[in-house]
């Protein structure tokens, strides 16, 4: 398969994904228990102004209506009314805490990435030996940890007894994120600890395997010095696993990105998201979990696309060789 | 087996490993009947006391109660819900890995891309959207639900393991006796692809209790007053900084328990592999 039949076949599984998502997550918020209007104007309402707000809200309109209306709404960048906050319109709140929460994966993986690429490598080359022991078990251990677990103890650290960084990362009233950029540090770490272990674990397996491979000890053999043939030769086969593993834990990320916003009140989309669960705001929940999705799904997009354009075994291949 | 106990001698990592979790294992099976507090005794006079102090061994919390007695009791909610979630999310993911792998063709493209569109959004954002819908999550609706987020997994991870097998000689003279699919499926390949699914539970033992952990702790979880650590962590959060025990020793149980399952199934996997 060429790279464009590739490119298009990918991109056409990516919209049909977006598609039945949006359609089982509009599905899932329908299983809700509780009425919709009831929950809006509270127990207390009469039977005649929840029937009168379901009319209003057009909730008797069969399931498919309401999906195509809701559907055609997306598209045309109108992600509704909040029910909790009324009269709030989720565009107006939402792309702000989108922006903090792209910032927010963008320091993580600032951090993360060159720090695992890095002790991968170092754990890949020394295999075996002391150095190699030390990083794989930091590895095994900071993976499984869940992001509260290693948020909390930075926080005891960093906050309680060094009293070097906020506990909480909330930005005053007033303020921008950017005028507050030291509450980005501990989240970043929590969410490093984790991935720290997924990518320098793969980096590691990688660097062994082209380390032992026959064109690297070639290399070696004829006396290039190590550094060059480690940085030069191996490194560039060596990182296309990495690359995939870092693209394809994007939803971890974001998974993760819930878990650290809501341990230090971080406003961005996964305390939104957590926000709109916890108060049932029917429309809210459907704009964030269908944002997560996408984010998720583009990324694995980009990553196979990534893949394939980087390694030529793929790029070069075609039906006629 | 025996190389296995010899393995196992020449590992320090998975000993520490298999001696922590069995200790959990220990402390969820008789633990609550020794400690001398229940999990929802409150002592009203002895509210946030620092550990070590009135006979609190870890201290108490905020409305008094027992941080260790409450640490003990929910280790056996957690590793009740986990190994549920480990053994169901495997034992669906085989059955949907082998019948796709199993069958091929369309069938196999059917599953996999059902189980693509599936992946498509992160387990724990999954889990908790529906549990939070739901609301009020039973040992039940938890275990249901994350083995449904976690089968899309196990499935590849299963199908995997069926294909490396399917192309062999005992699978080609079963056929030809004329035994049934399910029968070559489950007596015949399963037992050769244990060491891959054996690994596979283990490790998603691992990554239920981080997912029911931070279930809990995101709210959605076990509901109070059953104890659990993620709860536990962010119901005393705001007071980190005057009791920081009731915080740290809940996050301390959880880190010693995933990190010890994950030494000892990343020993498993080592050994399992290099015998197939």
């Amino acid at each position: 398969m060429s790279f464009m039949k590739r490119f298009l076949s990918r991109l056409g599984f990516m919209a049909l994904t977006v598609v039945a998502m949006s359609f089982l997550i509009f599905l899932l918020v329908e299983i809700m228990p509780g009425d919709v209007a009831q929950t809006v104007l509270g127990q207390a309402a009469t039977e005649e102004s929840v029937a009168a707000l379901r009319e209003t809200m057009k909730l008797n309109d069969p399931l498919m209506v309401r999906y195509g209306r809701w559907a055609s709404g997306y598209i045309q960048g109108d992600l509704g009314e909040s029910l909790y906050m009324r009269g709030v319109q989720i565009n107006s709140i939402f792309w702000r805490r989108v922006g903090h929460s792209m910032l927010l994966a963008l320091s993580a993986l600032i951090f993360y990435v060159p720090l695992s690429i890095f002790l991968g490598v170092l754990a890949g080359v020394r295999a075996g030996k002391f150095s190699d022991s030390v990083i794989s078990f930091l590895g095994l251990a900071t993976m499984a940890l869940p992001e509260f677990v290693s948020g909390i103890l930075l926080i005891t650290v960093f906050s309680v007894n060094l009293n070097l960084l906020p506990l909480t990362s909330v930005i005053p009233i007033g303020q921008t994120l950017w005028q507050n950029l030291e509450i980005l540090v501990l989240p970043a770490c929590s969410i490093t600890f984790v991935m720290f272990g997924y990518v320098s674990r793969m980096q590691r397996s990688s660097m062994i395997g082209v380390m032992n491979s026959d064109y690297v000890r070639a290399a070696i053999l004829k006396g290039m010095p190590k550094r060059y043939v480690i940085f030069r030769h191996a490194l560039k086969n060596a990182l296309l696993p990495t690359i995939t593993i870092i693209g394809m834990n994007m939803g971890w990320l974001f998974g993760g990105l819930i878990v650290v916003e809501t341990l230090f009140g971080f406003p961005g989309l996964g305390s939104l998201t957590m926000t709109a669960i916890k108060t049932r705001d029917i429309p809210l929940i459907e704009a964030c979990v269908l944002f997560i999705t996408i984010i998720f799904v583009f990324s694995t997009f980009i990553t196979d696309m990534m893949y394939s354009f980087l390694n030529p075994k793929i790029r070069f291949k075609r039906e006629d060789l | 087996m025996n190389t296995f106990y010899l393995q196992l001698k020449k590992s320090p990592l998975a000993i520490i490993g298999l001696s922590i979790l069995l200790l959990w294992i220990f402390a969820a099976l008789f633990g609550p009947s020794l400690v001398s507090y229940t999990y929802t005794e409150m002592d009203m006079h002895n509210q946030l006391v620092s550990p070590g102090e009135q006979g609190h061994l870890l201290g108490t919390d905020a409305l008094g109660r027992d941080v260790f007695s409450r640490i003990i009791y929910g280790s056996r909610t957690i590793l009740t819900v986990a190994l549920l979630t480990s053994l169901l999310s495997s034992f669906a993911g085989i059955i949907i890995g082998f019948i796709a792998g199993y069958f091929g063709g369309l069938v196999d493209t059917f599953f996999l891309r059902i189980m693509d569109i599936l992946m498509a959004i992160p387990p724990l954002v999954l889990s908790m959207v529906v549990l939070g819908i739901l609301g009020n999550s039973t040992i039940l609706s938890l275990t249901i639900i994350v083995s449904i987020a976690y089968t899309p997994a196990t499935a590849r991870v299963a199908r995997g393991a069926l294909l490396t097998c399917k192309n062999t000689e005992y699978v080609d003279a079963a056929r030809i006796r004329g035994e049934s699919n399910i029968f070559i499926m489950f007596v015949e390949i399963l037992p050769n692809t244990i060491g891959p699914v054996i690994v596979e539970i283990t490790a998603r033992f691992a990554y239920s209790i981080m997912m029911i952990a931070s279930l809990g702790f995101l709210g959605v979880g076990l509901q109070p007053p059953t104890p659990d650590w993620g709860m536990m962590v962010i119901e005393n959060k705001s007071i980190i900084r005057s009791a920081p025990w009731t915080v740290v020793y809940p996050s301390l149980a959880i880190a010693s328990l995933v990190i010890a399952i994950s030494l000892f199934s990343d020993f498993l996997s080592k050994v399992m592999i290099n015998e197939n």
